[in-house]
């Protein structure tokens, strides 16, 4: 069967400063199929969704839509065009009722004069809903619904937008859509998703392969801006498309490799049977005196919650915490540092640093208390404590006065590095330590990790690839669902292939 | 018309799951403002044990209602931006700028002028235009409204005692407070015309797009943006709106005492607020209407009228009212959507 | 992420283009010495000894409440309750100055001291916004001095004595004058050289973060508005011996006096920016404004609707708007 392409890419490209987002393919997308669309952090995906809901322009290529070569200046002038997005955080307004959403900016079809029948709008709402098969009351106010039924809201909303403008064939785009959805919803979700394929095509973007996999007609593989292949859905194998995501050769000597030490035997950490409801199921492990300790998993898998029990800004429901074989409890992210624990947080500018203050406050700021003279703080101690740190991590900038939203990426998260080992943090925790960063100052921060391992810190990363996961740790610790599924050790020497762990975490 | 008014209900969700389940709380439910109207009969039924009945009797609940139409008026005003999750703080400054000039250009025993009716649209647009440069600043400018009409209401007050001098302006047209201090069918007709505003504007926020825009604004600003709403014209227009109803307000204080002066303005602000807030439109946005903005006046004029009849020192009020400001806006506004509370 | 809350600001961006890089104090000292000629060439009086001498006395009184006012506005928040804790303290210090003596300071700034950590319990723990808070509080101590004394008290002859503390001189200068540059030190010292004052500092400047770093926030908040209080008690004790009375509507124009010092100094309303010095700056400012316009016969409401304007134009250059999403 020939099915008419409704969007076509040819030479697609867009480029920020710095990185090229989309290197220039070609691709195209059909009318009536469920497309999925995968690919690592960064390989793609959601410039080109922004490209297709007209939040961004593509720098050069072609993107004809109904065959047509088509600039669209914003999310409305898409969804003109019948094209229309559902976002992951949802845009359905809580104070509204569903058909006050469903309607917002279009109550003009439903007005007569100055004024909006009510009555017609609900009557239409309640059509619109029963055609998607949704059981949902028209008058309740949205934030009363469940976030299946909000999402449901919006994508009935989008259709219904895309028939006001008379578009046969509607394209859906849905970002994430499982991720606050419960198993039963998912299952809902995807029947009512086939069904809308029949007079529509949707758009699947999601990091759980196996939902791709069941629902997509068509499997597109992105990665580092680029199209890999595409397969049909069925038959896909979930292995290999991960390496196909990933697969990229690992470099002799990145991550510096040669520098890794072999950790000592004194734990530092213990973590027994630490749980979150519903999130993580009880999990433990030690973590050594100079290791460096990876957790790996997908979104979703529970690591980034639970270094947050760690760092103090979440609270485990059950288990405990062992520092040094003494119990501890961390119920604020004060009491971890009062453990000699930090945190390196993944959004440096929002979580990491005050930007309105210079270089020497963001340093200083968990010492102050080392740097009192007399019972009021000294000057000169702080400017030479900052000093220190600053050549520690090898900080560039003019001055300790210079301001931190005035410095690059790079030298942002030396600050932050510099102002907990200022604090003599002992374990650290570092959340995607060279997110946003360049490569010249990747390096750095990874000498930096393998010297503070070196000097007996102990770690726990997350990063932002497997092969940095991998190339950085001494031992890693795989996450599945909330589950501690594999835990494999990483010796410089006999570093396990990215495939390998692959097949654990997914 | 449920829907749309258990709104106001939203923030007390823990009180509304104890009732619920029962048939109190069905009829609780169907009611769109009952937790008012429970405040307002606790009020009723606190004051009248303390004044032996003569609150409830028929001559004082009349004097309430009369008492309230101005507050409620300008609560109705105040309350329109605080759906659009904004504030508007120049109410006093507005307020006694368009009754200086009310009392100028009516027949007045200062200056020569008589524009007689013309009056009306005249205030509305001095209001409107003040309360346009309200909207300007926060939307063109990108100020924080709750600085930006601080600044309005020094600037428009100094104006205000600048052009009547500092001094009364007494009025030499007796129409205007004939009006005021008529009763229709027994009711104040003051009373009847803020009931008459109330009506038009809830008729605007349930019927009209200009309505639904603002919840949604009040909603949430970026995605109404995202869904098309013309966030920055609206929100501008419902500044000038709110404007134009202080000045309306501004002429009926004229009208009532007959007199003009730049003082008129002061000390309105307060109490405009604390009805908006007992009225359980909530401070973050998005919730509640102008039933919520009627209601909480009058439970705020009854609360006042009644620490009056029962001999509490008169200065007292205001902390009452400090403490019921504090504890409305404690019950009714949603942390989570103003993130950090500064 | 973070930029995409700047969105479009186009008559702000040409203001700011002009005049970036230069440190807001900057632009204070300019507008200082802007007045201070303008009102030398106005009028031969100004510049005179004794004019200077009452500048010092009435800048000393608002530097005191302007000197809280910067910490609740540095941690993002805002103070409109000082002048109620001034009328407050002021009737407060009437009432007992006969009985107490020199005791009745100490219990007076006590009072401000309790007004402000009150306001900070309430915005921090109850999670209600300071403007919200501080405009109620500042109703209740209204009425607490009412319920003091409606009518205004004066100070009783036997203690002029007493008052001297703020109205004597030392070594020639007035006390008023001593105490205005000792609050300012104090303060000075305060948020630069304690950890009190550099937690201020970081709250306002990244409150998530200051809270993952380990600072309480709730206490960091409290002791700011406390000091609030305490800034305004200070100023309410100066004022109402200067007067030699207190009534309770005493302290009602230093709410705007002391806020509008804080912004024309250059201490944004987004919190983390400015400071004591610069809020010293803004006294100046508004000092010789007032007193300029006073000299040249501008009409004192005049004078309200110039700092009204002032304040609007101080913010609309000073204020991050990098720092929110969404400007209400």
């Amino acid at each position: 069967m020939e099915k008419k392409k409704i969007i076509e890419f040819k030479g697609i490209r867009k480029v920020f400063p710095g990185v090229v987002a989309l290197k220039g393919f070609d691709l195209a997308i059909y009318e009536k199929e469920i497309l999925g669309l995968v690919g690592e952090n960064g390989a793609g995906k959601s410039t080109l969704m922004k490209i297709m809901t007209g939040n961004y322009q593509p720098d050069g290529g072609q993107f004809l839509l109904r065959g047509q070569p088509i600039v669209l200046g914003g999310s409305m002038e898409a969804i003109e065009h019948g094209i229309g997005m559902v976002f992951q955080e949802g845009s359905i307004l809580p104070n509204l009722t569903v058909t006050e959403n469903l309607f917002l900016c279009h109550e003009k079809e439903f007005s007569k004069g100055w004024f909006i029948s009510e009555s017609a709008m609900v009557a239409e709402a309640r059509k619109a809903l029963e055609e998607n098969g949704l059981d949902i009351n028209p008058t309740t106010l949205c934030g009363n619904l469940s976030p299946a039924q909000r999402q449901m809201v919006e994508i009935t909303r989008l259709l219904w937008l895309s028939r006001l403008y008379r578009h046969e064939n509607p394209i859906l785009i849905l970002d994430e859509p499982t991720t606050v959805l419960l198993e039963k919803e998912i299952k809902t979700l995807f029947e009512i998703l086939n069904r809308i394929k029949e007079h529509a095509t949707v758009i699947l973007i999601s990091h759980r392969l196996e939902e791709i996999i069941e629902n997509s007609d068509r499997i597109v593989v992105l990665k580092d801006g680029d199209y890999v292949t595409e397969m049909p859905g069925k038959a896909a194998d979930i292995f290999k498309i991960e390496q196909l995501m990933v697969g990229r050769d690992m470099v002799e000597g990145y991550y510096r490799r040669n520098e890794q030490v072999d950790p000592t035997d004194t734990v530092v950490l213990e973590v027994k049977d630490l749980a979150i409801e519903s999130i993580l199921e009880p999990i433990s492990f030690t973590l050594h005196k100079g290791e460096i300790l990876a957790l790996v998993g997908l979104i979703g898998s529970g690591k980034e919650e639970l270094v947050k029990c760690l760092g103090g800004s979440m609270q485990a429901t059950q288990g405990s915490i062992y520092r040094n074989g003494k119990r501890i409890s961390i119920k604020q992210p004060k009491h971890a540092i009062a453990h000699a624990i930090g945190y390196i947080p993944i959004d440096r500018r929002i979580e990491g640093l005050a930007t309105d203050l210079d270089i020497a406050d963001n340093i200083n700021m968990l010492v102050y208390k080392k740097l009192k003279s007399r019972g009021f703080i000294n000057k000169r101690k702080e400017r030479d404590n900052a000093n220190h740190w600053m050549g520690v991590v090898k900080v560039k900038a003019t001055s300790h006065r210079m301001k931190c939203g005035n410095l690059s990426g790079g030298n942002q998260q030396k600050v932050v590095l510099g102002k907990w080992l200022s604090a003599d943090a002992e374990i650290l925790i570092v959340d995607h330590p060279t997110r946003g960063i360049d490569v010249g100052a990747k390096d750095e921060i990874y000498h930096h990790i393998r010297q503070l391992a070196k000097q007996g810190k102990s770690m726990i990363i997350m990063c932002d690839t497997l092969e940095e996961d991998i190339g950085l740790c001494n031992r890693m610790l795989i996450l599945k669902d909330g589950k501690k599924v594999n835990e494999v050790s990483c010796p410089p020497d006999a570093k396990p292939a990215p495939t390998d762990i692959i097949e654990s975490i997914v | 018309m449920k829907t749309k008014n258990s709104r106001s209900l939203e923030n007390i969700s823990t009180l509304r799951s104890k009732v619920s389940a029962s048939a109190v709380g069905k009829l609780y439910h169907s009611i769109p403002i009952s937790g008012q109207i429970i405040s307002l009969g606790i009020v009723a039924l606190i004051f009248s044990l303390g004044t032996n009945g003569q609150f409830l009797h028929i001559s004082n609940i009349m004097t309430v209602l009369g008492l309230s139409a101005i507050p409620m008026i300008l609560c109705l005003a105040v309350h329109q931006v605080i759906i659009l999750g904004a504030m508007d703080l120049s109410l006093e400054g507005i307020v006694a700028i368009t009754a200086v000039s009310a009392g100028l250009l009516l027949k007045n025993s200062v200056t020569a002028n008589d524009v007689g009716l013309w009056i009306i649209p005249i205030v509305m647009l001095i209001g409107g235009l003040a309360g346009l440069v309200n909207g300007l600043l926060n939307t063109k400018l990108r100020m924080p409204s709750f600085i930006s009409t601080l600044g309005m209401s020094w600037t428009l007050f100094g104006v205000a005692i600048m052009i009547s001098k500092g001094s009364s302006i007494p009025l030499r047209d007796l129409r205007f407070q004939k009006v005021i201090i008529s009763e229709f069918l027994g009711i104040p007709t003051v009373f009847i015309l803020a009931i008459l505003l109330g009506l038009v504007l809830y008729i605007m926020q349930n019927k009209t797009k200009l309505g639904k825009h603002m919840y949604a604004i009040g909603g949430n600003e970026i995605l109404a943006k995202q869904a098309g709403v013309k966030v920055d014209r609206i929100k501008i227009s419902i500044f000038g709106l709110t404007g134009m109803i202080y000045g309306l307000a501004g002429l009926l204080l004229v009208a009532r005492l007959n007199s003009s002066a730049a003082r008129y303005g002061n000390n309105l602000l307060f109490p405009a607020m604390t009805a908006v807030a007992v009225g359980g439109v909530s401070l973050s946005g998005g919730v509640g209407g102008a039933l919520n903005a009627v209601i909480g006046t009058i439970i705020v004029v009854a609360l006042n009228n009644g620490l009056v009849l029962m001999q509490i020192n008169p200065y007292m009020q205001s902390a009452v009212n400090g403490i019921v400001l504090i504890s409305a806006v404690a019950l009714t506004i949603d942390r989570n959507k103003i993130g950090i509370i500064k | 992420m973070q930029k995409d809350g700047i969105g479009k600001q186009p008559a702000i961006k040409r203001i700011k283009g002009r005049v970036a890089g230069l440190p807001a104090i900057s632009y204070a000292l300019g507008m200082l010495v802007l007045f201070i000629v303008i009102f030398a060439v106005g009028s031969a009086t100004f510049l005179t000894r004794y004019n200077m001498l009452t500048i010092g006395n009435s800048a000393a009184i608002l530097l005191a409440v302007a000197m809280g006012q910067v910490f609740a506005i540095l941690t993002g928040g805002i103070d409109l309750s000082v002048g109620g804790i001034m009328s407050l303290v002021s009737v407060v210090l009437m009432k007992t100055l006969e009985p107490l003596g020199f005791w009745a300071y100490w219990l007076s700034l006590a009072v401000g001291i309790a007004a402000g950590f009150l306001n900070g319990l309430i915005n921090s723990r109850f999670r209600i916004p300071s403007f919200i808070t501080t405009l109620g509080s500042n109703g209740i101590f209204m009425s607490i001095a009412y319920m003091i004394s409606i009518k205004p008290l004066s100070a009783p002859s036997s203690s002029f004595g007493v008052l001297d503390i703020v109205n004597g001189t030392t070594l020639g200068i007035r006390n008023i004058m001593l105490l205005g540059v000792l609050i300012f030190m104090l303060f000075f010292v305060i948020q630069r050289y304690t950890i009190t004052g550099r937690n201020i500092m970081l709250l306002g400047s990244n409150e998530k973060m200051s809270w993952l770093s380990g600072v309480d926030i709730f206490k960091v908040r409290t002791i700011a508005f406390t000091l609030s209080g305490f800034g305004a008690a200070l100023a309410g004790v100066m004022l109402a011996s200067n007067l030699y009375s207190g009534y309770p509507t005493l302290g009602t124009v230093y709410i705007l006096n002391s806020i509008a010092s804080v912004v024309i100094g250059g201490t944004a309303m987004t919190g983390g920016a400015g400071g004591v010095l610069n809020t010293l700056v803004g006294v100046m400012v508004m000092s010789v404004i007032n007193n300029g316009m006073n000299i040249i016969g501008i009409d004192v409401y005049a004078q309200q609707s110039f700092l009204g304007v002032l304040v609007i134009i101080a913010v609309a250059i000073s204020f991050d708007r990098s720092k929110l999403s969404v400007i209400k």
